[in-house]
């Protein structure tokens, strides 16, 4: 699995993907895509949407607290091996819970039953760093939520400015 | 189909009640309510009833008449939750009728509002207030349920807002239709026990799970009931979303004020378009029903497909009473006089009907009864003109002005009096066929019985008894000839 480092710009740079995966951006089924406790002025489009995640004065912004809850549905069946977030190293998140395949989730019912996978992003995650996935939990995926339970600064505002899916279809 | 219907009845009332039933019927997507059903009975006779030049003239193609267009609906898909407040202090009466009764009338505008603006909306109604909240209905597009779930509550305990909204939220969150939007209108009466903190906290809770609120802040004020309120409402808005609206009590009806508030055009062009067409009936209702802003009472928004019943059938109806009156008029010898008269008979005899209310039934045998009366009435007019010239243009004329001034709306009565005049006018022989009639009208108590009856006729009315005395000066006339025929004889 071969990376490259990315440097902490504000211009795009590639990240050498690993082979036979590529960024599911395009397999996302836009029109139902739902974020719970966004920010109405930052919302999930300027971490998702190719173009508007790679600038990073454009930031998706949790509203009451710092919990965040993000839906994702794809158009196809897809197998997700990794996640490449970024954030500003006081409000980026921290950990990030995933379920596959789990539509309707309120944050009521989180707790409900166990996560896909629980990641803990470290630093280097926020600047770019893929985050490898349980590759085997995720192999049959209709729809991914995420759920951001805190932040890096254990502040009120989480601030997310990218998050890419690498997988395959 | 509309054609149909119409070929197989006689009776003109009939005619448009079936008419309306089985449009009704054909529309599968004609989510009437019972309460609408009930109302538009009353219609469908009132508009038969009501036959008058001016009511024709004013459906002759409208053009205030006009099809809801759907680029002007609001197309929000929302699920809506109402909180009704049914706390003791909902039995004051500083809001007309009562608190209560005025919260109802209120949350039936909202629910009909909501499914105007788009079909696929969903209202459901909790009350917050004795042992603890409980939801009455889920959120469901029939109105007629929410209706009838309205029915028979009763007024007791406290309220607790805080587990109101809370039950609100969940029975949101199971919503069948997840693509709608969570909206909660709160009906907040009573004082409000909880901190500011608290609502604070459940404002956050409701916005962080996309949940707007909107809040009818009425009744009770204890001076801090208004900042607490409003602090939730900024605690839960989001964009504009969720709105709040003081109603203070008095005079003010609490579902006017309501139509007019953001809670209504907060919706969009959609809402305020239902809250501007409810208005404008409500106000046509004031007025009487059929005079006001629309052509039967029923606005052709709210209520296209019976707009549009009503008025066909009118002009059907129309075109068959000119159909009978040409028929009559042409056949006017000794039998087409009495025809003439007949037909013209039951378009007089519904006018003279009171407008609201009356069934099928009673308005045949008022036909039956006036037909019979008003025969006699109006031989005993065509009498006078076949006697004499100058006597029947003076008495004829009398005639008109008594029964014109008799029933200040029954233009039609004199417009067929005057037909029926110009009939007799034109068979003058045939009038000597109603002698035996006239020695029955000869008789004065029987014609004041008689004139009494009519409903547009007041025989205490000084006119009438000139008309009265007239007759009685020209039945002398006549024995006095007839006594001279046979003494001749």
């Amino acid at each position: 699995m071969a990376t490259t480092a990315t440097p902490a710009a504000t211009t795009a740079t590639a990240v050498q993907l690993p082979l036979g995966q590529a960024d599911l951006a395009d397999c996302i089924e836009w029109q139902s895509v739902e974020c719970l406790n966004e920010n109405g002025n930052h919302t999930f489009v300027n971490a998702l949407k190719q173009g508007y995640r790679e600038d990073n004065g454009l930031h998706l912004e949790s509203d009451a607290d710092e919990q965040l809850l993000l839906f994702i549905p794809f158009n196809q069946v897809v197998k997700l091996h990794s996640l490449i977030i970024r954030g500003p190293p006081e409000e980026g998140p921290r950990t990030l819970k995933l379920f596959a395949n789990r539509p309707n989730m309120g944050f009521s019912n989180v707790t409900d039953y166990p996560a896909n996978d629980t990641v803990v992003a470290s630093l280097e995650n926020l600047e770019g760093k893929p985050i490898p996935l349980k590759y085997v939990k995720f192999q049959n995926v209709r729809s991914l939520t995420v759920f951001v339970e805190d932040n890096q600064g254990g502040g009120e505002i989480t601030q997310l400015q990218k998050l890419a899916i690498i997988g395959s279809t | 189909m509309i054609e149909n219907v119409g070929k197989n009845s006689s009776n003109p009332l009939l005619h448009s009640s079936k008419l309306f039933f089985s449009v009704r019927q054909s529309c599968p997507k004609n989510r009437v309510s019972r309460t609408k059903t009930h109302n538009c009975r009353s219609f469908s006779s009132s508009e038969a009833s009501l036959r008058s030049d001016r009511l024709c003239a004013s459906i002759a193609p409208s053009p205030s008449f006009q099809f809801p267009s759907p680029a002007s609906a609001n197309m929000v898909l929302e699920a809506t939750m109402v909180c009704m407040d049914n706390s003791e202090w909902m039995r004051n009466g500083d809001y007309v009728p009562t608190r209560f009764q005025a919260q109802a009338d209120a949350i039936n505008l909202i629910c009909g509002a909501k499914t105007q603006s788009n079909p696929e909306n969903t209202v459901g109604v909790l009350t917050m207030a004795g042992k603890g909240p409980r939801v009455l209905i889920t959120p469901t597009n029939d109105l007629g349920k929410i209706l009838q779930a309205l029915h028979g509550l009763e007024v007791g305990g406290e309220m607790s807002m805080i587990s109101g909204v809370q039950v609100a939220q969940l029975a949101l969150k199971h919503r069948q239709n997840k693509h709608q939007r969570q909206r909660i209108v709160l009906f907040a009466g009573s004082p409000v026990l909880s901190e500011k903190k608290t609502l604070e906290s459940m404002g956050k809770k409701l916005k962080k799970n996309n949940v707007a609120l909107d809040i009818v802040s009425f009744g009770e004020d204890d001076g801090e009931k208004v900042e607490k309120l409003e602090a939730l409402l900024n605690a839960v808005n989001s964009n504009d979303n969720s709105h709040i609206v003081h109603i203070p009590g008095g005079d003010r009806v609490l579902s006017d004020v309501l139509i007019s508030s953001s809670i209504f055009t907060g919706d969009g062009e959609g809402g305020s378009g239902f809250a501007a067409a409810a208005a404008a009936s409500a106000a046509a209702a004031a007025v009487g029903g059929g005079g006001g802003a629309y052509d039967f009472g029923v606005d052709p928004n709210l209520d296209p497909e019976l707009a549009l019943a009503l008025r066909v059938s009118m002009e059907e109806e129309r075109a068959r009473q000119e159909a009978a009156m040409k028929r009559s008029a042409e056949d006017s010898t000794a039998k087409g006089q009495q025809a003439g008269e007949s037909s013209s008979v039951p378009d007089v005899a519904m006018s003279d009907a009171a407008p609201v209310k009356i069934t099928d039934k009673s308005s045949d045998m008022m036909i039956d009864d006036d037909t019979a009366l008003l025969e006699q009435a109006l031989a005993m007019s065509m009498a006078e003109a076949a006697q004499a010239a100058a006597a029947a243009g003076g008495g004829a004329a009398v005639t008109d002005t008594s029964m014109a001034e008799s029933g200040g709306d029954d233009q039609d009565l004199a417009y067929a009096l005057q037909m029926s005049m110009q009939e007799a006018a034109a068979a003058a022989t045939a009038a000597q066929g109603s002698a035996d009639v006239n020695q029955v009208l000869g008789d004065q108590s029987f014609v004041s019985s008689v004139l009494s009856s009519l409903p547009g006729v007041d025989p205490n009315d000084p006119s009438v008894r000139d008309v009265l005395a007239s007759l009685q000066a020209e039945e002398e006339e006549k024995n006095e000839d007839q006594a001279g025929k046979d003494k001749s004889k």
